[in-house]
């Protein structure tokens, strides 16, 4: 009876051990279980900080370069600033010598007249780079007020409607009624315009048509520019405004895309063109918070730029949008 | 008939002496001076009708000579415009060349475009520089 009852005992201490280990193994599994879990976790976290921390890296780097570029511009502002003053004397010197020559010289040679009216264009054509380079690097400073952008793009047609009809140039104006205002430097804005349209003029020497569109635009999608990066020009869902100006011209050459808002790229011919007409633009759209672009039109036939602008909210809404 | 009295102070003598042959051509009477120091006490002498003023100058810039002139009872009245390399054409576009309450020409400028400064400044349409005083 009693060795029944150990065997008995003894029994129940088996199934006590068993369960126990049971138990055991189980928690075990699951604290195994929790480890990979919580491993997968930390995986996961892992890769986001590393994501997170590739991000901010390129922008520190994106940010590098730009604090470079501003240090570059302002050294050439300051060379620019220096040389203009030193080198529009000389030229004011000479440009008043070629006035008073042109109206004393008195010589049977055809060829005096040519000459001095060479001279001349040489002296204007060297004042107009000096000029340039001053806007590219000096053009920090906005004056900015709100205004109706079709209005400016009006007044910037104007001012080019000589060369328009010189060139037998058809415009086509496309503007949304109803646009909300941006704030705007008249002055730069309307000369970053008058850029874009002799552009779009000297594309198109036989004639053709120039397209000039605006629009209201919610932005949708994170692209170029767009996105929540402190380094994104816009951020996504802001109202923008976008102005299209379209030629019929012949386009842009294969090479040149990348380097046209490069100073002192050039596609037009010897004296026609500084070079800094594009850079000076992207400049001055950079620093109204916009951007700038050319590219061909689709299916080709001529090119299009595209600026975009941040627009301003209606009165009592609040400020700007972005 | 007087001629109009026209006073070029700029630190640039070869500037001057060009600027002066064309004016005196156009029948104006020019007196030159290239040192601002001296500038205010050339014009309480030569009393002109119209002053041309260059901004950067050593010693005594164009505002500080400005700023006499402006105060001497004599010349207060007198138009001043600054003919400087330091302003661009786009900026005294704006506004028919003025510049905060300044007027400005920016250099290099032709000869016509002087001339028509000069007439705008005295209201004067007639391209000879000479007038009825």
């Amino acid at each position: 009876m009693t060795q029944e009852y150990l065997v008995a005992h003894r029994s129940w201490q088996a199934w006590g051990v068993l369960a126990a280990g049971m138990a055991f193994t189980g928690l075990l599994g699951a604290y195994i279980l929790s480890l990979l879990g919580q491993s997968a976790n930390v995986e996961r976290l892992v890769a986001q900080r590393t994501e997170e921390l590739h991000r901010a890296n390129e922008e520190t780097k994106s940010a590098q370069l730009q604090l470079v570029q501003a240090a570059k511009l302002e050294s050439v502002g300051r060379l620019a600033a220096g040389v203009a003053h030193e080198v529009k004397n000389p030229l004011a010197v000479i440009l008043f010598a070629i006035d008073y020559l042109k109206e004393s010289v008195d010589s049977k040679d055809p060829n005096v007249p040519t000459a001095l009216n060479d001279a001349r264009e040489a002296v204007v054509r060297a004042d107009a780079v000096i000029r340039a380079l001053l806007d590219f690097s000096t053009g920090a400073e906005l004056t900015p007020s709100v205004q109706d952008v079709n209005d400016v793009l009006q007044k910037a047609l104007l001012l080019v409607r000589h060369a328009i009809t010189k060139a037998h140039i058809l415009v086509v104006e496309e503007f949304e009624e109803g646009l909300p205002p941006a704030m705007l430097d008249t002055n730069k804005f309307e000369q970053v315009l008058v850029n874009l349209f002799i552009n779009a003029i000297d594309a198109m020497p036989n004639g053709g048509r120039l397209t000039v569109r605006t629009r209201q635009e919610r932005l949708k999608g994170v692209g170029p520019e767009v996105g929540a990066r402190r380094t994104d020009r816009f951020r996504v869902d802001v109202s923008v405004i976008v102005v299209e100006i379209e030629d019929t011209g012949t386009g842009i050459e294969e090479g040149a895309q990348a380097r046209l808002f490069d100073p002192f790229f050039t596609t037009k011919s010897p004296g026609k063109g500084t070079g800094l007409g594009l850079a000076v633009c992207k400049s001055i759209i950079a620093l109204h918070g916009g951007t700038v672009g050319i590219a061909n039109k689709e299916g080709g036939g001529g090119a299009r730029a595209t600026v975009v602008m941040r627009s301003v909210r209606p009165q009592g809404e609040g400020t700007t949008d972005g | 008939m007087d001629r109009i009295r026209v006073l070029l102070i700029d630190d640039e003598p070869g500037f001057t002496r060009m600027l002066k042959l064309n004016l005196e051509r156009r029948g104006f009477e020019v007196r030159v001076e290239n040192d601002g120091a001296t500038a205010h006490s050339v014009a309480r002498e030569f009393l002109p009708n119209f002053i041309f003023l260059d901004v950067i100058m050593p010693d005594v810039d164009g505002g500080e000579v400005a700023s006499k002139i402006r105060s001497d009872p004599g010349l207060k009245e007198v138009p001043i415009v600054f003919l400087t390399a330091g302003v661009s054409k786009e900026a005294t576009r704006v506004k028919g060349n003025v510049i905060g309450n300044e007027t400005y020409l920016a250099k290099p400028a032709s000869v016509d475009e002087v001339v028509r400064c000069i007439e705008k400044s005295l209201g004067k349409k007639a391209g000879i520089g000479s007038r009825s005083l």
